[in-house]
């Protein structure tokens, strides 16, 4: 007979019982009030079953696609449906049935599910997740689609500025389709500049790209210090409006970087900054490429006509879901440069 | 036969591609497959289709007892090739968990699932393998595009069957098209009575072949338009005595 602790919130006993067999008994549960462990062994489908069924009674969101992408992570596998089925009829190892446990108890406290299994996937890369670094959304998937299609078009080696980085996804992505290319990011979080350089790392492209851990409101100065003459400058800064902050779902409310998602009382805060910025950084003919609110691309242009005359406001784009989400401004041929000043 | 419509391809300028040539044992052409590309070629061509009659009198030299007009029949088969699918994005209606609510920095998500249906043939596609959105929009996009390829295909196959059967017909001799009679030195297009001569130079495949089929693609549409006006003017004459 032995005992381990586990964690705050639940303990439990072991014991050998005749040839094979490992019971595992639920001792105390405190506080939340989790699912008790499986007296006997269960397969991964049972268990992403009774899980599901709590989370959809307590009130999580996506309980089937939260309690299969657990299973599936615990068994080695991205995807539910790339296990085999074998596989998911298996009766479960105590080993692994104690992780989609501590795993799913975890989403039961409305934690996201890319930080329960502390990753995600973003185009074809795999990238490491961590709270309380910003998650990166579909539709950024797409911004880099279109950076990448203006990239393409150009010769010779490049650099860009990424401006709020977060894990590194839009960045990480173009230095992995252009090995030519060199980046910089920033941001003003220090967990999101230790974990890009952490992904950096994985992705064997760290050599192309410089960090900062510098906030674009505050450092400005630093910033223009620190790099010129790029060709692009993109970014997915913060755009949502703080009234609508209060309202989120609690997996972005509670868990991820507020400083990530909150542009201030008209969303448009940091893009501003992002775009004066652009304006003295970029090469003549240089581009910047936003992610914003489908609200904001008529205001973002009004606001760059009257105030910001060194960018021309080029295109907007849609999404996917065909709502006005990324914006393309490109620097106006001009003799002056920022150290000229 | 074949030498005549290689020799109309090349007066055409059109695109010749051999994709078969099985000669016969006691000499001459036993089947061949072409492939010919180029501006009309379907509708110039669409009606060589079916049973060609030879009339000659052989050139090895016989007894005169053997010397006799011979026939012989050719069947020609045309049929239109498949396009290439083409998508336009505004025929297309992309579908994700992000379509229903404001999307974008306010929504954490894990659903990835993508569906992307055709709108004109109401054609779709889903996938859901990939934890990116964008990975599972563009394997459904592949999917899509295979799927509605499958479908003209399909269509285009059923074509060729129907197309096929109508061609061959029974090939008895009351089905043929056109007469080459090498004695008399005469092609006639049974379609539409047109005779011509100098089947020598007909047979070279240029500007008498070209005539002829100009001529028969005339009196076909011609036809066709008859038979419109026909159909509407009876659905009228209905419609009147319906009214009376």
């Amino acid at each position: 007979m032995w005992r381990r602790a586990l964690n705050e919130v639940f303990s439990f006993m072991g014991c050998m019982n005749n040839k094979s067999q490992l019971i595992w008994v639920v001792y105390a549960v405190r506080g939340c009030s989790g699912l008790a462990l499986p007296v006997q062994r269960i397969t991964a489908l049972q268990a992403a079953h009774s899980w599901s069924q709590l989370f959809q009674e307590k009130g999580v969101s996506e309980p089937d696609l939260s309690s299969r992408y657990i299973t599936a992570h615990v068994l080695g596998a991205k995807t539910f449906e790339s296990v085999k089925a074998e596989t998911l009829s298996e009766p479960l190892c105590p080993e692994k049935t104690l992780q989609i446990w501590k795993l799913c108890a975890k989403r039961l406290k409305r934690m996201p599910v890319q930080y329960v299994i502390e990753e995600w996937d973003f185009r074809d890369l795999t990238l490491k997740m961590r709270p309380p670094v910003f998650i990166p959304r579909p539709e950024t998937e797409e911004l880099v689609d279109i950076v990448l299609s203006d990239l393409q078009k150009e010769s010779g080696s490049l650099s860009i500025l990424e401006v709020g980085c977060g894990s590194g996804a839009i960045s990480l992505s173009l230095l992995k389709s252009f090995p030519q290319l060199r980046a910089v990011a920033l941001d003003q979080s220090e967990d999101a500049v230790h974990l890009t350089k952490e992904n950096a790392l994985s992705l064997g492209v760290e050599d192309r790209l410089q960090l900062y851990h510098l906030d674009i409101l505050k450092d400005a100065e630093t910033i223009l210090n620190s790099c010129s003459g790029v060709s692009a400058v993109v970014s997915n800064p913060p755009y949502l409006y703080t009234e609508d902050m209060l309202s989120l779902q609690p997996e972005v409310l509670s868990f991820e970087d507020p400083a990530a998602l909150d542009g201030g009382a008209d969303g448009l805060t940091v893009i501003k900054q992002v775009l004066i910025l652009a304006s003295q950084i970029l090469l003549n003919h240089g581009r910047v490429y936003l992610e914003v609110d489908p609200r904001q691309p008529p205001l973002i242009q009004q606001w760059v006509e009257s105030h910001l005359q060194a960018l021309c406001y080029v295109e907007t784009k849609q999404d996917f879901n065909n709502r006005a989400r990324f914006c393309i401004l490109q620097k106006q041929e001009t003799n002056k440069t920022h150290k000229q000043d | 036969m074949f030498d005549m419509y290689q020799g109309y391809v090349h007066y055409k300028n059109w695109d010749f591609e051999l994709f078969n040539y099985t000669p016969s044992d006691y000499g001459g052409l036993h089947h061949a497959a072409v492939r010919i590309a180029g501006d009309s070629v379907y509708r110039h061509l669409k009606h060589e289709g079916g049973t060609h009659r030879v009339q000659r009198i052989p050139e090895v030299g016989l007894s005169s007892r053997m010397q006799r007009i011979h026939t012989g029949t050719m069947t020609v088969i045309i049929l239109p090739q498949p396009v290439e699918v083409d998508i336009e994005q505004k025929d297309l209606r992309v579908d994700t968990f992000r379509s229903r609510g404001a999307g974008g920095q306010s929504v954490n998500t894990t659903d990835s699932a993508v569906r992307v249906v055709h709108l004109p043939t109401g054609i779709s596609a889903e996938c859901q393998q990939s934890r990116s959105q964008l990975q599972n929009r563009d394997t459904a996009m592949r999917m899509l595009k295979a799927r509605l390829y499958q479908s003209i295909m399909g269509k285009e196959v059923e074509q060729r069957h129907t197309a096929r059967k109508q061609q061959v017909g029974s090939r008895s001799q009351s089905e043929r098209i056109r007469t080459y009679n090498f004695s008399q030195d005469r092609v006639t297009d049974h379609r539409t009575g047109y005779t011509t001569r100098d089947i020598k130079e007909f047979m070279r495949g240029g500007e008498a072949l070209d005539d002829l089929i100009l001529n028969v693609l005339e009196h076909a549409e011609t036809e066709a338009l008859l038979e419109l006006v026909e159909q509407s003017l009876k659905q009228t004459t209905c419609e009147n005595t319906a009214d009376k």
